[in-house]
């Protein structure tokens, strides 16, 4: 098309600053709408514009205005489904509440008794398990190659660190990026799905779980995308296995949190509509009455619990990735929107001056024949 | 007296009201909790959950694995997912229980082992639950 040169030149005035963008395949045409919207004031269009034709600015001004319908849509079903999202997570707190709680109070029955648990397991590092959490669709700006970016940047970590590693990837972008690579080892590929639930937390505890159990890995990394509010999220890396007895949460640097402290902050990041709050709620503890009884010995009961909260704590990185793939795409959209409008306005107004400069043409050309008649 | 049962899973509560009596299938075997049952804590296998209701008919689901406490006539039971029987699709059930036996048979090694067998014991569940026979 004559014409799409010229219009790149105009809506994307600085497409270095976004190669995650640009690096996709998109069609031409479609490629610059998907550039973060440029604050600056539109080129004055070049000279360049006359080559092009009306009936080819028609058009494009057309196909410029279907896109913009669509991205319009995809940002709305976006906003729709973060919503949905945050539902999910209210429907799961009063079990997060309840899990807190008693695993709160066992600890602290437990906590004269030496409890050997295998979950909780500290051996010496040979092999970690990377579970990469990554979203099923593009079209959502960087998300998929933060988190990604983020799983290599560890990689490299462990590699210069000597440490083996294998990779559990979760999400279809994750799967194809890996796929591709077939040097990074791979120990299996699933998928989270539109609304993340127990059994795709499941699939993922039971594979990290006998991972850890029958001693292939020490260790399991949870690398996933935070919520943190709608225009920004942040990839972090949560070590997941061996869970530490007192339902404490630890970070990579070894930097530990109380759950009891951690559930509830996590869980209000999604508090409120369409802004967040995070505030950071202790759960209130009440104790058992002290005349309450193990049915069975300590052991098995925190063996029962421990299981519980691993999968909660899958669920709850998924839900919180989910999240942000939407509000990632929510912006991306609403940017590509932005620079549709921009786009078409500016076409528009090439495409009004040539019909008037044809115009003006055409009149002078009959008063030109007019006058030479006279 | 009366009791109060409350199941709840990481997405969503499945049970919140008061009945009349439950078996529940613990670690170490099934037991039945009436109403003023001692304060205890149990760790609940992959198994059934039987509820009787107030008008004494008798409900049936499948629990597949968790934590519960019971004490001050509130049963709290924590699980990692939860079906009453009404909801499950009896051929979808069996259907997966046939692909968990299959997946079991051919499991190498002691990881796959595991996997297929925890499968397998959910996936039986769940036919139970369908299956059960009322009484």
């Amino acid at each position: 098309m004559a014409c799409s040169n010229l219009a790149i030149t105009w809506a994307s005035p600085k497409p270095s600053d976004h190669d995650h963008l640009s690096s996709r395949a998109f069609l031409a045409p479609s490629r610059l709408l998907f550039a973060p919207a440029s604050a600056s004031s539109p080129r004055p269009p070049r000279s360049t514009a006359v080559y092009c034709g009306l009936r080819e600015l028609r058009d494009r001004i057309e196909s410029v205005k279907n896109t913009q319908k669509i991205t319009e849509a995809m940002k709305l079903v976006a906003a729709a489904k973060v919503r949905r999202a945050q539902e999910a997570v209210v429907s799961g707190r009063p079990f997060s509440e309840s899990l807190v709680e008693v695993l709160y109070n066992i600890n602290e029955q437990l906590q004269t008794e030496d409890v050997d648990v295998p979950l909780t397991r500290v051996r010496p590092v040979r092999k970690i398990a990377l579970v990469v959490v990554t979203g099923d669709r593009g079209l959502c700006g960087g998300y998929n190659n933060y988190i990604i970016k983020k799983a290599e940047q560890r990689m490299a970590e462990l590699s210069t660190l000597g440490i083996a590693y294998t990779v559990i990837s979760v999400g279809k972008k994750g799967n194809t990026y890996f796929q591709r690579r077939p040097y990074i080892p791979v120990d299996r590929f699933l998928e989270a799905g539109n609304l993340p639930t127990t059994k795709e937390a499941q699939a993922i505890a039971d594979d990290v779980f006998s991972l850890f159990v029958s001693e292939d890995v020490d260790k399991v990394e949870l690398l996933y995308t935070k919520f943190v509010s709608l225009v920004k999220s942040d990839p972090v890396i949560h070590t997941l296995l061996p869970l530490s007895p007192k339902g404490e949460i630890c970070d990579v640097n070894g930097v530990c949190v109380d759950a009891a402290e951690d559930e509830l902050f996590r869980l209000t990041t999604k508090e409120g509509k369409l802004t967040v709050e995070r505030e950071m709620v202790r759960t209130p503890t009440p104790s058992f009455s002290p005349i309450l009884q193990f049915e069975q010995d300590p052991v098995q009961i925190l063996d029962a619990l421990l299981p519980l909260y691993l999968n909660s704590q899958i669920l709850r990185a998924l839900q919180e990735s989910l999240a942000s793939e939407l509000a990632a795409r929510m912006t991306a959209m609403s940017n590509a929107t932005d620079n549709a409008v921009e786009l078409k306005r500016n076409l528009s107004m090439v495409y009004n001056r040539q019909r008037q400069a044809k115009i003006t043409g055409e009149i002078l050309e009959i008063v030109a024949g007019a006058e030479a008649l006279t | 007296m009366t009791l109060n049962l409350c199941v709840l899973t990481p997405n969503r509560i499945i049970w919140d009201s008061e009945v009349k009596e439950i078996i529940l299938s613990t670690n170490s075997g099934q037991i039945g909790v009436l109403p003023n049952h001692a304060p205890i804590a149990t760790a609940v296998d992959i198994g059934l959950l039987r509820i009787r209701l107030n008008n004494d008919q008798w409900l049936t689901a499948a629990l597949m694995g968790g934590f519960a406490r019971i004490g001050n006539n509130e049963i709290t039971i924590l699980g990692n997912d939860a079906e009453i029987s009404t909801d499950i699709n009896p051929q979808e059930a069996q259907q997966a229980l046939e692909i968990a036996e299959a997946n079991l048979s051919r499991a190498e090694g002691k990881r796959q082992a595991i996997e297929a067998n925890l499968a397998l014991r959910r996936a039986r569940t769940r036919v139970e639950a369908v299956n059960v026979i009322s009484y």
